[in-house]
Formats: C-alpha cells, sequence, structure tokens
C-alpha cells in the first residue's frame, strides 16, 4: 500500500466533503439566523409549533427537519447550529434526519436497485416520525 | 432589525461550525480512505453472515449491507448495483438490504455531523442500529 497516495487521497476527500459542507452550511447558518432576527422567524415557529409538539420540539425546529428532507443533513446540520435548541431536541432532530433525509435523491438510488421510491419514502417519513414520537417519551 | 448583531453572529457561528466539521470531517476521511484501501469491510464481512441469518439472507449481501452502512448510499449504491446486476444476490435480500440501509447508512459521517451539533451519540447510533434491526426481522418474516 502507498500510505502517502492513500493519506493524499482521504485527505482530498476530506476537503472535498467539507467543500461540499460548507457550500450548503454557510448559507443556510447566515439564512436562518436572518431569520431569528426578523419576525418570520416567530410565525414559523407559531405555525408549527402544534405538530412540533408531538416530538416535544420547538416550533423553529421545523426547519431543521424541512430542510433536511428535502434538501440533506448539510442544510439540517447549518440549520441546528444556527438555532438555540436544547440538546434533547438536538438529539430528537437528529435521530429523525438520520433515519430520513434528501429524500429527493436518496429514492432515486433505491429506485435505481428495483425498489419503488414512493414505497421507501413513505417508509422512512414514517419511520423518522415514529422515532421522534418515541423520543419524546423516552428522553 | 439589528444589522450589527446579526453579522456578528452570522460570522461567528459560520466560522465556528465550519471549523469544527473540517476539524472532524477530514481527519475521519483520511480514516475511511485508509479503510477502503485495506479492503477492511471485504475481510469483515465474511464476520457479519452468521447475523444475516438472522433475517434469512445469504452471505452475498453482507458487502453492500457493510459498505452502506459504513460508508454511505451514495458509495454503497455503486455496490449495491453491481450485486443486483451480477444476480448473485437475490431479490428478497437485496430488499432486505434495501430495507435495513433506509434506516442505517453512512453511519460514520453522518454520525460524527450530529455529534459535532450537540446530539447525544449513543441514541442516534445504538437506537438507529436497533431499529434497522427490528424493522429488517419484521420485514423478513413478512417475506418468505
Amino acid at each position: 500500500m502507498d500510505t502517502v497516495a492513500v493519506l493524499k487521497r482521504g485527505m482530498q476527500k476530506g476537503l472535498q466533503t467539507m467543500w461540499a459542507l460548507a457550500k450548503v452550511i454557510v448559507p443556510v447558518y447566515v439564512g436562518v439566523t436572518f431569520l431569528k432576527h426578523t419576525p418570520l422567524m416567530e410565525i414559523i415557529a407559531n405555525f408549527f409549533e402544534p405538530f412540533m409538539s408531538i416530538f416535544g420540539l420547538p416550533g423553529e425546529a421545523s426547519v431543521a427537519l424541512v430542510l433536511g428532507n428535502l434538501l440533506n443533513i448539510y442544510a439540517a446540520l447549518g440549520a441546528i447550529s444556527s438555532l438555540d435548541l436544547s440538546a434533547k431536541a438536538i438529539t430528537t432532530i437528529a435521530a429523525m434526519l438520520l433515519i430520513s433525509h434528501s429524500l429527493l435523491i436518496e429514492s432515486a438510488v433505491s429506485a435505481r436497485t428495483g425498489v419503488s421510491a414512493v414505497t421507501m419514502t413513505v417508509f422512512r417519513l414514517s419511520l423518522s416520525l415514529a422515532a421522534g414520537v418515541l423520543l419524546n417519551i423516552m428522553l | 432589525m439589528e444589522w450589527q448583531a446579526f453579522g456578528r453572529e452570522a460570522a461567528h457561528g459560520v466560522a465556528y461550525n465550519v471549523a469544527l466539521m473540517a476539524a472532524i470531517i477530514i481527519p475521519l476521511m483520511t480514516v475511511l480512505e485508509f479503510a477502503r484501501e485495506l479492503k477492511l469491510l471485504d475481510r469483515f464481512s465474511s464476520r457479519v453472515t452468521p447475523l444475516l441469518r438472522i433475517f434469512g439472507m445469504s452471505g452475498e449481501a453482507s458487502l453492500p449491507l457493510l459498505v452502506g452502512g459504513v460508508f454511505g448510499l451514495a458509495y454503497g449504491a455503486g455496490v449495491i448495483i453491481e450485486s443486483a446486476r451480477s444476480g448473485k444476490i437475490s431479490w428478497r435480500d437485496l430488499f432486505l438490504v434495501n430495507i435495513f440501509l433506509s434506516v442505517f447508512h453512512a453511519a460514520i459521517e453522518d454520525t460524527a455531523l450530529f455529534i459535532a451539533v450537540g446530539a447525544d451519540p449513543v441514541v442516534i447510533l445504538g437506537g438507529r442500529f436497533l431499529l434497522a434491526v427490528v424493522i429488517t426481522l419484521a420485514a423478513s418474516r413478512i417475506i418468505r
């Protein structure tokens, strides 16, 4: 094994991932922080509050869940780090998003292996919601 | 609106979070690259086979399961699609691999990033693995 070459390739991949991450996290972080400084965040939070309370989450958390499911985990990470959330809330959001995220892209991958994209999306979303309810009770 | 407060908070938060994630992701990806180069998962895959028997799956499914679980779907897809095309893996096994991986994938990278923003590692890694096993077990009993 060429240790130096692997080391170089690994760091290159790390930097590539970091670049992909930063490209999403930076605008999302700035965007969500901006929202927090306007009355709009309170309107969003109040609107989603009843639904989010099922998972023991504040209304703002909806921003992270929506971004994670529609775009990807990176976007959700940007939102989570910008919002002021409790440790319990972060763990709940993380668990929910780890089960269902990037639904648009990953369902396409599933479909290529011969499993219906709709089935997979419905399956993952229901599991994610169930995990959220369960963690709210357990944590 | 207080533009100064917003600017300070955004600049500070962005710098802090990007630096924190770089400190985690770059070493982690380097370690994963070594794991790939040494084909650690290929060696490990035979040891997972007994576990797969619980689901009534054949040993052929162990590599796609491991690669997807550890490296993620984007990387695992190549291995999964490859085994699907080669025909060595049954439709049932492939379906169960999909079920398992839909809940449990990219365990290393995703988990590390969520730990960076403050999530509990035991809950998100252990809980997710347990959930994947239970769901796959249930599915394996339904599909014969």
